[in-house]
């Protein structure tokens, strides 16, 4: 049996003639840039994210970015984030001319309050949480931490669309938050879009312009900003799909539960945290021997991923930061153990069933 | 009878092989850079008579990644035009660098024998704007640019097809920046730029610039951006860029109309300069005309779609307060922008609308 690691094929084919119509239906109308379905989507995001503005923009990078330009972070400030995360997390921070901070993680892969606490000095602007996998990080000593030191909290809610903590979703919880819509996140575009949210009128007004050329009407423009928008027909797609949502998170937790009750004796399962909802955009298992379990699945045909083999602070890339192994020592040891297995809306029983199997036989 | 300015439902009114073609992507997933990007990014480089073209995320990006490849930044100083699209300088300022404009000569675009004057120790490239498809006159910037060791990023974002002196718009300078905007001549549905240089390190350093650093999934050289042409608009860019030359010669045919009509105008409209040894490919057909407004309002009022590109010039906007500049500064551009006009001259317009505009312009003056 083949268990693919994603299968957007499947995604498309059942809705195809929705989608392609939805295409042609925006070409007709002309209005490729910003307009009704860009409009349509930015208020389709308040309501998945119980934030009062949404704002649409090229990618998640860019959100992360767009946030913190409007938030007056740059050169000279520290934003302190995790380093078991897509690279944007860090490279954003970088790119508005800040210094990334990592501090380190538990053991739900999410950042540690405790360790964010440690790493604060006078030059911290922002504590930058990540929600990964679809667990929301551990919100309320945060926000604690930054009411006490006066910080901004950006949500790094790229993977986590619909995740909740104690009734808060995420995207709702801090200053502002970036969210995905990668072809590979469970809500997705047909190539890259992204979106900010926030709950502050003044920040939105201004991360509305940024995104747009600082354009306050076509002959006005109040600052220089940057061309970073969402395809009208990117939008439109992801409009169709929102009504498919809750049925794919409903699947993956499905198949999430199936994992744990096969495989909770054998390899560490991660589970919803105390009063949150968990979308399980990835189900990581912490294992022993975790590279010749993976040889062993991709032998019979399941694909599992590792997400991240190397952690940021260890790049080539973050390199001039001058961290070295050892300095985030939990962090370090679950790059070693963590093992992403399939859990795609597109899987059943009887696939997940395939891979419990192929792991007990590994273990045997 | 209506002149509109914009032509996308009738160009995509048959959308069905594109698609055909970006249903099979959909299938495969295959959302992100890839075989069909390079295809496209093959064609381009093709049509435009360079080593390399490489995709990103909108024509504002390529100028803004062209700088960051080249090395462009704080304490540097990048000269450009004051009449242009606001990304121009929005994209220096991206960059961290600092804006200098310099005014504009009687075809619209920069007046290159005031380009010298720009230039401080500071100044490390030159960006000239072949705006509305009319390039600038790049032999003398050039020279220009070698005697003062300046790079040379060319904002090509209106020009594909143009031509200067024998030498195609965006493979003169050390980069050129293209856009795919759905309203540029070589459109896309959506947002989306191309760069082209002749230099294989730049294109390196582009290919990582425009996506994240990456190296392979697990190894990213630097911090960089998330700037990708969508695989699904590179589709659409292979059908229709084949269309480009016809694009071009329509357009090419409307102005001549138009040229020829309004020349016997000459008490109430300038025609620009018309050099033989250019080819302008009128992303937009702009004239400088007297009583602007008050004719803006007629062609509106008559059906025409006429727009102002732009009224206030880019050195006024609040956007620029920092830069130091003041009305006066830039005389030429300033009075451009109380008498210009753009006209729509796109391919889909029929010689009936063009005469129709031409009836209605005479009529306003009573000529």
């Amino acid at each position: 049996m083949e268990v693919k690691y994603v299968d957007i094929g499947s995604q498309y084919t059942e809705h195809r003639d929705e989608y392609l119509k939805t295409i042609d239906e925006v070409l007709s109308s002309g209005q490729l840039i910003m307009g009704a379905e860009v409009d349509t989507l930015e208020r389709n995001f308040c309501e998945l994210t119980g934030s009062k503005h949404a704002i649409s923009v090229a990618n998640g990078t860019d959100a992360l970015v767009i946030i913190m330009k409007s938030l007056g972070i740059g050169p000279g400030d520290e934003v302190i984030t995790a380093s078991n995360s897509f690279i944007s997390s860090a490279s954003s921070i970088g790119l508005i001319g800040a210094t990334p901070v990592f501090a380190d993680i538990d053991d739900d892969l999410n950042i540690s309050a405790e360790a964010i606490e440690k790493v604060i000095t006078n030059k911290t602007k922002a504590i930058m949480p990540v929600h990964l996998t679809g667990k929301c990080a551990d919100m309320t000593p945060i926000l604690e931490i930054a009411k006490k030191h006066g910080l901004k909290v950006i949500e790094d809610a790229a993977q986590s669309i619909m995740a909740k903590s104690n009734d808060w979703l995420s995207g709702s919880m801090g200053d502002a938050a970036s969210f995905s819509l990668h072809p590979l996140k469970n809500l997705n575009a047909f190539g890259d879009a992204g979106i900010i949210t926030t709950s502050d009128d003044q920040l939105a007004e201004k991360m509305r312009l940024m995104r747009n050329h600082g354009q306050v009407s076509r002959d006005d423009f109040v600052f220089w900003g940057f061309n970073s928008r969402t395809d009208a027909v990117q939008a439109a797609i992801i409009n169709k799909k929102i009504k498919y949502l809750d049925g794919v998170i409903k699947n993956r937790r499905e198949n999430a539960q199936l994992y744990r009750n096969r495989l909770k004796d054998i390899v560490k399962c991660p589970v919803d945290g105390e009063g949150c909802f968990d979308t399980y955009h990835l189900f990581v298992i912490q294992a022993k021997k975790r590279d010749e379990l993976k040889a062993f699945l991709d032998s019979t045909g399941v694909q599992a991923q590792i997400h991240y083999p190397t952690p940021i602070h260890l790049y080539k890339a973050a390199s001039y930061l001058g961290y070295k192994k050892g300095d985030l020592p939990n962090t370090e040891r679950l790059a070693g153990e963590i093992l992403s297995l399939p859990i795609h809306q597109g899987l059943g029983p009887s696939q997940i069933e395939y891979v419990c199997e192929k792991i007990e036989q590994f273990y045997k | 009878m209506k002149v509109p300015y914009s032509y996308l439902p009738q160009q995509f009114a048959d959308p069905a092989p594109i698609l055909e073609e970006i249903a099979e992507v959909i299938k495969v997933g295959d959302f992100t850079l890839g075989p069909r990007v390079e295809k496209f990014e093959n064609l381009f480089s093709d049509f435009i008579g360079c080593k390399h073209a490489i995709g990103v995320g909108s024509g504002t990006d390529a100028l803004f990644l062209s700088l960051k490849a080249l090395g462009i930044g704080a304490g540097d100083e990048v000269i450009t035009t004051a009449n242009t699209f606001v990304a121009t300088a929005g994209a220096i300022e991206t960059a961290g660098a600092r804006i200098r404009f310099v005014d504009c000569a009687d075809n619209y675009v920069m007046d290159v024998s005031k380009l010298e004057a720009a230039i401080t120790e500071n100044t490390k490239c030159i960006m000239p704007v072949h705006y509305s498809g009319q390039p600038v006159d790049m032999d003398p910037l050039l020279k220009i640019a070698q005697k003062h060791n300046l790079k040379v990023v060319e904002d090509a974002c209106c020009a594909i097809d143009a031509e200067v002196g024998g030498k195609r718009c965006g493979t003169i300078g050390d980069t050129g920046g293209f856009s795919l905007h759905p309203l540029k001549n070589l459109n896309i549905w959506g947002d989306g730029g191309v760069i082209t240089t002749n230099n294989e390190e730049i294109r390196d350093k582009l290919r990582l610039l425009r996506n994240h650093g990456m190296v392979n999934r697990d190894e990213y050289a630097f911090y960089a951006y998330n700037s990708r042409l969508d695989t699904v608009q590179s589709i659409v860019g292979c059908h229709l860029i084949k269309d480009v030359k016809w694009i071009t010669d329509m357009r090419i045919k409307f102005a001549e109309s138009f040229d020829s009509a309004f020349s016997q105008l000459s008490d109430f409209i300038k025609i620009p300069p018309r050099p033989a040894n250019e080819r302008r490919v009128y992303h937009m057909y702009m004239l400088l005309v007297e009583r602007r407004d008050e004719l803006h309002s007629f062609l509106l009022e008559q059906g025409i779609d006429a727009k102002v590109h732009y009224p206030i010039p880019l050195h006024l906007q609040q956007a620029s307060e920092g830069l130091g500049y003041k009305m006066g500064d830039f005389p030429v551009a300033e009075k451009q922008a109380k008498n210009i006009i753009s006209f729509p001259v796109h391919q889909h317009l029929i010689d009936e609308q063009v005469q129709y505009t031409i009836d209605k312009v005479k009529e306003f003056y009573k000529a």
